[in-house]
């Protein structure tokens, strides 16, 4: 097959029938976000749940009477577990000063309690060490006369798990169902223009084409409608994501820990390209199909 | 293995090829008792026997119905023959896998009476996808195209919509495009069907300049005054058979009458 005569003759089909592409494009740009959509939710929350887990970390909240000498030997302790990095001593001013310099949530906190904020040793937990060793340290560290409460964030790692795994596999759901809008919505606008350049084939039969001559200006227009769907989804996703993670990032930041991540390159590469494989298996059925030559 | 012989594109029916000596000796085209049914027990050709030399000028003429399309979609490989042989340069067209067809009619200019070209397309596109299936160089493309619209009449029109043509003007641009990759051989398929007498004869005047160039010209028609205005070789199809008259309907010798003969 000539590429380069393809390609033009590609062209000048996409010009010749640019309304009936411009709605398939849109259509199939509308699932595209969806997909989109969800795997920048998938996307954040396993940038969160990254971030939770590879920081390993134990909250040791202090009681308002412990004796420094018994936090002090905690901390030697601490500091001679294998598995921890770093003991840091955050007192109830720091935590207060912290919570505010975080919390951008448009309220005015600087009059809250002073028991919100007890002291407490920041336990970071060397990378690799796994969630149940994680509690067992964690259950240790609760028997010492100055602690009086531990948090190891396992509750919230599990719960983030199921929400994790919930979402990816929303995003495999969606993914099959845009495969098959694609192929389909492809397949349809691929069999119309099929129909409308019937006398074109025809005449290029009778001059001696060759079925890959006549089926592959067809294969590159799908391929093209997928990419620009996708093109066109992604572009709608960074224009919101632009638009709306200034407001979010704080809040987020404040909740979470973490702050708002756009799609990474390579999904987005699997993204564009994904579209256009699809867009082209798409177009490559229906001409197959429609287009006996 | 036991199973159906694959007759894979042979040399002559790639572009570009030239005919060697041995097939230029031979005729063109031969069909050898070639049957067609549509019909099981109503053959539209029955026993049909023809040669067409290198370079001859044929009318086929015939009623309408008679099959002079038959004969000639089975030349293209529209059809595929029941029974006989089509020999197209020595080769037994009829074997061609479906693969190989293309090849077949890239040696082939084929011209009908609704001109088949595409409206929304200018005269040169049109004239010019001949040579885009072959894959030549767009700079060759423009020269030949130029060259085959002046051949035709049409020179300096190449950007002009077709749409905006008149029939007669139409039909040029199907004659171009057929003579554009210079092939061995051009069907013309009642290409006057369409046209006023005075286009007709225009258009008869200019297969005939493309056959003294060398081209065979087989010219399907039932046009009665167009015939008798010539004295090419004649080959009419009544009920399936042919009869044939080597120098038009003055030498005509067939049983039937000119009526008969021409619908």
């Amino acid at each position: 097959m000539d590429v380069k005569n393809a390609i033009t003759r590609a062209r000048r089909g996409l010009r010749e029938e640019r309304r009936l592409y411009i709605v398939a494009v849109t259509s199939l740009a509308v699932a595209f976000i969806c997909l989109g959509a969800t795997l920048l939710g998938v996307t954040n929350l396993d940038a969160a749940a990254t971030r939770w887990g590879q920081s390993g970390r134990i909250t040791l909240f202090l009681k308002d009477d412990a004796d420094p000498q018994d936090i002090a030997q905690l901390r030697v302790v601490l500091e001679g577990l294998g598995d921890v990095n770093e003991v840091t001593h955050v007192t109830p001013t720091e935590a207060r000063e912290s919570f505010l310099e975080e919390a951008d949530v448009g309220a005015d906190l600087s009059g809250l309690p002073s028991e919100v904020f007890p002291a407490s040793l920041e336990v970071t937990l060397v990378q690799g060490v796994t969630r149940e060793r994680s509690e067992s340290i964690a259950t240790r560290l609760a028997q010492f006369r100055a602690v009086s409460d531990v948090e190891s964030y396992g509750i919230w790692f599990q719960k983030l798990d199921q929400l994790l795994w919930g979402a990816r596999m929303l995003a495999l759901g969606l993914a099959l169902l845009v495969m098959f809008c694609v192929v389909a919505v492809i397949g349809n606008t691929i069999r119309l223009a099929v129909a409308r350049r019937r006398q074109e084939i025809e005449v290029m039969k009778l001059c001696g084409a060759t079925n890959g001559f006549v089926r592959g200006p067809f294969v590159l227009e799908g391929m093209f409608q997928g990419f620009a769907s996708a093109l066109l989804a992604v572009l709608a996703l960074l224009a919101g994501y632009l638009a709306l993670h200034e407001s979010v990032d704080s809040t987020l930041a404040a909740l979470t820990g973490s702050r708002v991540v756009f799609l990474g390159a390579w999904t987005l590469v699997a993204l564009l390209a994904g579209g256009a494989a699809i867009g082209a298996i798409g177009s490559a059925v229906s001409v197959r199909r429609y287009l006996s030559v | 293995m036991q199973g159906t012989k694959v007759v894979r594109p042979f040399p002559f029916f790639r572009a570009g090829a030239r005919a060697s000596q041995p097939q230029l000796s031979k005729p063109i085209l031969v069909l050898e008792d070639v049957y067609k049914f549509f019909r099981p027990d109503q053959p539209t050709l029955r026993g049909v026997d023809l040669s067409v030399e290198r370079g001859e000028f044929v009318f086929i003429t015939g009623s309408s119905g008679a099959g002079k399309s038959t004969l000639l979609k089975l030349v293209y490989r529209e059809l595929r023959v029941d029974e006989g042989r089509v020999l197209f340069c020595g080769r037994d067209i009829a074997r061609l896998t479906d693969k190989s067809i293309p090849f077949l009619r890239r040696n082939l200019g084929i011209v009908f009476q609704d001109f088949r070209i595409i409206d929304h397309w200018t005269v040169f596109e049109n004239v010019a996808v001949a040579l885009e299936i072959v894959s030549m160089p767009q700079r060759l493309i423009r020269s030949r195209v130029a060259e085959a619209l002046e051949r035709v009449g049409l020179a300096g029109q190449g950007p002009e919509q077709t749409s905006n043509l008149s029939g007669g003007e139409k039909q040029r641009v199907a004659v171009a495009r057929a003579i554009v990759p210079e092939p061995a051989l051009i069907l013309a398929d009642e290409p006057t069907g369409n046209l006023d007498p005075h286009l007709a004869i225009d258009i008869l005047t200019l297969f005939e300049e493309i056959n003294s160039t060398g081209t065979t010209v087989l010219f399907a028609t039932h046009d009665h005054s167009l015939i008798s205005k010539r004295d090419h070789r004649l080959i009419s199809i009544d009920e399936g058979r042919v009869s044939e008259a080597q120098q038009g309907l003055k030498h005509w010798q067939g049983s039937s009458g000119i009526h008969t003969l021409v619908g």
